[in-house]
């Protein structure tokens, strides 16, 4: 059955109430959560220290916590993500680093040709954090905010043409279904005899199969949605009617504020905490 | 022949068209017009056309799909070629054949809002819109639903909310029930009457449940193979007094004309022609002698020594922590054309995969011509046992189609003389000689269709399962697939085919098994089943039309067993 319900790709499920508490993430301007923790996402990814992401990190869950209004599950999934994520990347980064670099730490664990360094651990565990502090931020648009919104307030505040905008969700629903018609491919190839084969070649000339009947049914189904759209005025005039305006208000100017000053405030905090040696 | 026809003022007129579309024949210097509050159905053989029309009336056809248009096409005083598509949203609403192919937006009323706001209404106004229209389609209380969260009749009847609200007066309908299970072509037939009824809107239809939809319609307008038109008049004038002509055609009738056609063979003249069941089963009763229905041997009773070809025992699936199949019990003896039958979402594809070993079954629930699927490698299982997806172009691998077939006979090792041998004959039984050296991705959606199940049975498989092969497709494909698979039972392939079409079950299936929520809620000859009220509608199915028909005859007991075409009596018997 071609029917099957597909999941929404992103964000939340419903649109939120926009008049709710001021502290409710939700309540927010998208934009504000999307383009406001850049700044401190690029500060996170170039520290070399410890410290500096993982205040980035606790930031942003501070945030998600307080204002997230997350149910259970997502919270329980996204603490129990990250921590997995830090760990898997703190031991195989141990592993991979170099050892030439960190030779003159302690080696904490030695099998046969191994050596696991205690500063290899550390350069692992700052690249975890880094990792962490960008995923938390971007979370904070990620995990409160609905799709259409976003596209809303694209087209109210930064006046980018409702075309793209919309062409731009329209797209987005593309996404799951892409990856079950993928599937049923894979199978459908499978049951041809075409999984014998193993190594990169064969990998490379499996996924080569799957691309012409992926892209017809890409096309196909664009172009029908397109024709679905244009019988309904889409593109009649310059502008269209948004029945939902998505305001920036006094609440979203404090929020932004509040990231962009992070991104140098908290490198200077751990300055000041540390004392310069890191 | 141009038909001149009152006018109503702003409603679309088709003027003189010949439109090229890829090479096909297509419309061809068609004239007519929509009034309002007026329902016509589009009708023609494969390929003639109708689709391509139905593209023309708000200028899809030419401004959007490439095509070479001569003549005209009105709407409101302007032609729809010199005007960009979007400005006659107000004008023509159109609904697709694809449900899921006609949402843009993440809730069911944004997504009717949708084009209101296009128009650049003010917001109230849209609301108002949007809430008349969910209302008329009874999915105001789902308005914050997710589209992809409501059944497929349930998507397009938003697609319909969605026409509705840009009050259009007109509203064109290409084969809006074609993807639907029979619980959705209901619906959305039952939304179309009450649209008709308002008499508000005038209405084009293409649509091929006919049996249905010739009850909501007022005219019929025919084209022919050329995309000519050649009949435009009252349904019942139509479709009664041309019914013959129609047929030669290739035009399918609603099923009451076909059995009454069929009768007349027989020397019971039905006259006038029933156009629905109730009216042939009306016809029938008012006859004061009918001769015994036809007792002709079965044409699909099990043929073949009665081995076991598949046996499912304890089959449990899940999908995540959704258990999609509860502890399904099922034996399939050789020789049987077993239909899967149920409401989208019962379980019928992961049923039919399980069978065919496309996704694993646990150990020892499945065997099927002879192994476990979970226990044989792709490769041998696919070589017993053919699947048939229900996208063809999933299945194909080659860029010939001969390469197509001589694929999997390559795999296995057959030698090239014998593969060679082979292939042409296959080719040449499913019509697919002339197209050999093309690119499987560029022949029509039928050659598509046969050329998915010539791969799947070139192995000689014991066992061949589809999947909705006849999803999407129009009634003459349909009927050449089951032609096919006819031909293939015979010669004692035992076919397992998940399908919504009755049609098909009542004419072709030896069983039927029925299943509801993940589980087989029946599993019984078609006429055992099409007798049982109370069943069918738990398995969310309907009658066939001739089932419908003979159900409430009072005079003659005998033929309410009648189910199917084939059952009724054609030849010499007259009644004494």
């Amino acid at each position: 059955m071609m029917a099957r319900a597909p999941r929404n790709p992103v964000g939340l499920g419903a649109e939120p109430d926009l008049n709710g508490s001021v502290l409710d993430l939700r309540t927010y301007n998208p934009l504000v959560k999307v383009l406001g923790p850049i700044a401190a996402m690029v500060v996170a990814i170039g520290s070399r220290d410890l410290l500096t992401p993982a205040l980035f990190a606790a930031l942003a869950l501070a945030l998600l916590l307080v204002g997230g209004r997350l149910a259970v599950r997502t919270l329980g999934g996204l603490l129990l993500g990250v921590t997995t994520l830090v760990a898997v990347m703190t031991v195989s980064f141990g592993i991979w680093t170099d050892p030439a670099q960190v030779d003159h730490t302690h080696a904490l664990l030695r099998l046969g040709p191994l050596t696991l360094w205690s500063g290899a651990l550390e350069t692992g565990l700052a690249t975890g954090l880094r990792v962490a502090a960008v995923v938390l931020l971007a979370l904070l648009s990620g995990l409160t905010t609905h799709g259409a919104d976003l596209v809303r307030s694209m087209i109210a505040q930064l006046r980018v043409p409702y075309r793209i905008g919309y062409a731009g969700l329209a797209a987005l629903r593309f996404v799951p279904r892409f990856a079950q018609e993928l599937d049923t491919i894979r199978s459908a190839h499978r049951v041809r005899g075409l999984s014998g084969g193993r190594g990169p070649v064969a990998g490379v000339r499996r996924y080569a199969g799957y691309a012409i009947p992926l892209l017809a049914g890409g096309i196909r189904h664009a172009d029908r949605v397109s024709l679905s759209m244009e019988s309904r005025g889409f593109g009649a005039y310059p502008s269209r009617t948004e029945r939902r305006h998505i305001p920036f208000r006094l609440r979203d100017g404090v929020l932004v504020v509040l990231l962009l000053a992070a991104a140098p405030l908290v490198p200077l905090l751990v300055h000041h905490l540390t004392g310069g040696t890191p | 022949m141009r038909h001149e026809l009152p006018q109503h003022g702003d409603l679309p007129q088709h003027g003189d068209e010949n439109v090229v579309h890829y090479g096909r024949p297509s419309p061809d210097e068609v004239s007519f017009e929509v009034r309002r509050g007026e329902a016509v159905l589009l009708l023609g053989p494969s390929g003639c056309g109708k689709s391509t029309l139905t593209l023309t009336s708000n200028g899809l056809i030419p401004n959007v799909v490439t095509a070479q248009v001569a003549g005209t096409v009105e709407v409101s005083g302007r032609s729809v070629a010199d005007h960009p598509v979007p400005t006659f949203a107000g004008d023509v609403a159109m609904v697709f054949q694809d449900p899921d192919a006609q949402v843009v937006m993440a809730t069911v009323l944004d997504e009717v809002c949708f084009g209101p706001e296009n128009l650049r209404l003010p917001a109230s106004e849209v609301l108002v819109r949007a809430e008349e229209a969910l209302r008329t389609v009874g999915l105001w209380e789902r308005r914050h639903d997710d589209p992809s969260h409501l059944s497929g009749g349930g998507r397009q009847r938003l697609a319909i909310a969605c026409a509705l609200a840009l009050r259009a007066p007109l509203l064109v309908l290409d084969e809006p029930t074609a993807n639907l299970d029979p619980v959705g072509v209901e619906e959305v037939h039952a939304l179309l009457r009450r649209i008709v009824a308002t008499g508000e809107r005038g209405v084009l239809l293409v649509e091929h449940n006919l049996d249905t939809a010739v009850e909501l319609v007022d005219r019929v307008v025919v084209l022919d193979h050329n995309g000519r038109l050649i009949l435009d008049g009252p349904v019942r004038q139509v479709l009664t007094e041309h019914a013959d002509r129609l047929l030669r055609l290739g035009v399918w009738l609603p099923q009451a004309i076909l059995a009454a056609l069929r009768l007349r063979q027989a020397g019971i003249d039905l006259t006038p022609l029933p156009l629905t069941p109730t009216e042939l089963g009306a016809a029938l009763d008012a006859c004061p002698v009918l001769p015994a229905p036809a007792d002709a041997a079965d044409p699909v009773a099990p043929a073949g020594e009665a081995g076991v070809a598949v046996e499912v025992s304890g089959l449990t699936v899940r999908r995540g922590r959704v258990p999609v199949l509860h502890e399904i019990d099922l034996v399939i003896p050789a020789g049987e054309l077993v239909a899967v039958v149920g409401p989208n979402g019962a379980g019928k594809t992961t049923l039919a995969q399980a069978i065919a070993g496309v996704t694993r079954p646990p150990r020892g629930t499945v065997r099927a011509a002879g192994v476990d699927p979970a226990r044989v490698d792709g490769r041998t299982l696919s070589g017993l046992v053919g699947f048939v997806f229900q996208n063809p172009e999933h299945q194909f691998v080659a860029t010939r189609v001969d390469d197509e077939l001589a694929h999997g006979l390559r795999i296995r090792g057959v030698a090239e003389d014998e593969l060679a041998r082979r292939v042409d004959d296959v080719l040449s039984r499913f019509g697919l000689l002339e197209l050999r050296d093309r690119h499987p991705f560029l022949l029509s959606g039928g050659q598509k269709r046969r050329l998915s199940v010539a791969t799947a049975i070139i192995c000689r498989p014991q066992v061949l399962v589809l999947d909705e092969p006849t999803f999407g497709q129009d009634r003459q494909r349909a009927a050449e697939l089951l032609t096919l698979l006819r031909d293939l039972h015979r010669t004692g392939t035992t076919v397992v085919v998940v399908t919504h079409d009755m049609h098909l079950v009542a004419e072709h299936a030896s069983r039927v098994v029925a299943l509801a929520h993940g589980r087989v809620i029946a599993d019984a000859p078609p006429a055992d089943l099409f007798a049982d009220a109370g069943l069918l509608a738990r398995a969310g199915l309907r009658p066939p039309p001739v089932a419908r028909a003979t159900g409430t005859l009072v005079r003659h007991e005998s033929w309410r067993a009648v189910t199917r075409l084939a059952d009724l009596p054609t030849g010499t018997a007259v009644p004494a």
